[in-house]
């Protein structure tokens, strides 16, 4: 039982406090792109979920390995990367070899799977030092917070494309990118960070 | 593409009209977390560009032949095996004081999508001279980019530039945030928006959402029904619908071409007073 509830609340946290997406900036080149296909948001919040549960799972168990020496950032990095990388390739050679997955498909798991939100989930759970429902709860809130961020943008970019009072130079890209400011600016409220001072 | 362009066109296109971060929206993550003050941007942009530019090269002399599916996470291996050595070497062999966001932040460069991105799209489909034009090209626009906001955020964000003291009145912490990057690129964005328009207005209509617009309308214009011409099957001989045309008209096609004025006046020669009849009733 207090297993589930830290994975909840580890959940609850990653997506709504501490949205790696909007707050930190992982992974948000993938959900601008990602947004201009809200029908692909289901699918990629199961993809992007599924490999940071699975890399922090593995991730957390070789943490609990007791090393000779302190393990380097460097080190971790080179282990995490090897860990993410080894779970991508599994997961698509059997969607290939076995499930017969379309190119497209797999154009999508390479994104869902390698970007900066999945590697930098084991980093953040070992400086958090989350035990292993954490990282799953972390891992799993990943996702969500991915697409909680990219259906906020799709929302935003319709809503300038129909804006007729936006300045020629603004429209597209900078209004895109002052619009998600203010959601980043949003989220930094749930936090105790200081903007003013 | 051709083999000819020089590296000054290419430079041009990847690191000042389709500018990774101001433009293509790729690479986000380190400018946005990690540029927070100007060593910080010039060790993330050193690092970023030599990381490109290897890995390009790599990707379009050797990895041409493997799937793409197989090539992705060849690019994360290569570039951590390319970024680890430098982070342990700055870690244990020298005297600089990394933060933590550092430590966690220059290992994901080697997973940034201005990597996969240039190296799917366009090295692995061309030759390794323009495959280094090019990433040194996108390397060289996004370093400047780190650098440029970078110093923004340290002056406005810490009062401070490369770690000496300016003595603002002021300082704005919201600027070492993601929000005060984002919106330092939008200006940013703004102001290469104008210079493109003015210098260059011919790649600002090839832009990618114009491009996509005008890609989309000519596929809805190319699946629009076309009218199917009638195909009209001749069952009588040549010499008998020659007879028909000759034959003299008839009253009812004499009143299918004329005007209403004209038919009133053959309904009165007919002795049919519209007007009379309804008074008639």
């Amino acid at each position: 039982m207090k297993m589930i509830s830290e994975l909840i609340l580890t959940a609850f946290y990653t997506v709504f406090v501490q949205n790696l997406v909007l707050s930190s900036g992982l992974g948000m080149s993938e959900a601008i792109r990602v947004s201009t296909k809200p029908g692909t948001f289901g699918r990629f919040a199961v993809m992007i979920s599924g490999f940071s549960v699975a890399t922090s799972f593995f991730c957390g168990l070789i943490d609990l390995v007791p090393a000779e020496t302190d393990r380097s950032y460097a080190v971790r990095a080179l282990i995490y990367g090897a860990v993410l990388a080894a779970v991508y390739v599994v997961v698509a050679v059997l969607a290939k070899f076995v499930f017969r997955a379309s190119d497209n498909l797999l154009g999508s798991l390479g994104i869902a799977a390698l970007n900066t939100l999945v590697f930098a989930i084991p980093h953040i759970n070992n400086s958090a030092a989350y035990s292993l429902a954490g990282s799953v709860g972390s891992g799993l809130g990943a996702g969500i917070a991915f697409v909680v961020a990219a259906t906020l943008i799709n929302r935003g970019s319709q809503l300038i494309a129909e804006n007729d009072e936006i300045p020629e130079a603004f429209k597209g890209t900078p209004a895109m990118f002052f619009y998600v400011a203010m959601i980043s600016l949003a989220f930094a409220g749930f936090t105790d960070k200081n903007i003013f001072g | 593409m051709s083999n000819n362009l020089s590296f000054k066109e290419v430079f041009i296109k990847g690191a000042v009209i389709f500018n990774p971060v101001l433009v293509q929206l790729v690479g986000l993550c380190p400018v946005v977390a990690a540029s927070t003050t100007l060593k910080s941007a010039v060790m993330l942009s050193a690092i970023a560009c030599t990381e490109l530019i290897i890995v390009c090269v790599i990707a379009s002399a050797i990895l041409k032949s493997i799937p793409r599916w197989a090539r992705v996470p060849l690019y994360l291996v290569i570039g951590l095996l390319l970024i680890c050595p430098v982070l342990w070497y700055i870690e244990t062999k020298t005297l600089i004081n990394l933060s933590l966001g550092m430590k966690i932040y220059i290992p994901l460069i080697a997973i940034n999508s201005v990597v996969a991105v240039h190296c799917e799209q366009f090295a692995v489909k061309n030759s390794v001279r323009l495959a280094f034009y090019d990433a040194a090209a996108v390397g060289i626009g996004a370093s400047v980019i780190f650098l440029l906001v970078g110093t923004i955020r340290e002056i406005l964000g810490n009062s401070s530039i490369g770690g000496i003291a300016l003595n603002l009145p002021i300082s704005f912490k919201g600027m070492l945030l993601p929000f005060g990057c984002l919106i330092i690129l939008g200006f940013m964005a703004a102001g290469l928006k104008t210079f493109i328009s003015k210098r260059h207005p011919e790649y600002l209509e090839v832009s990618a959402p114009v491009a996509k617009k005008k890609a989309d309308k000519a596929v809805a214009e190319a699946n629009e029904p076309q009218p199917v011409p009638v195909e009209v099957q001749i069952t009588e001989p040549v010499e008998t619908l020659k007879e028909k045309i000759d034959e003299p008209k008839t009253d009812a096609d004499d009143i299918k071409i004329k005007t209403e004025a004209e038919i009133d006046e053959f309904l009165r020669s007919l002795g049919i007073n519209l007007d009379e009849k309804g008074d008639g009733q």
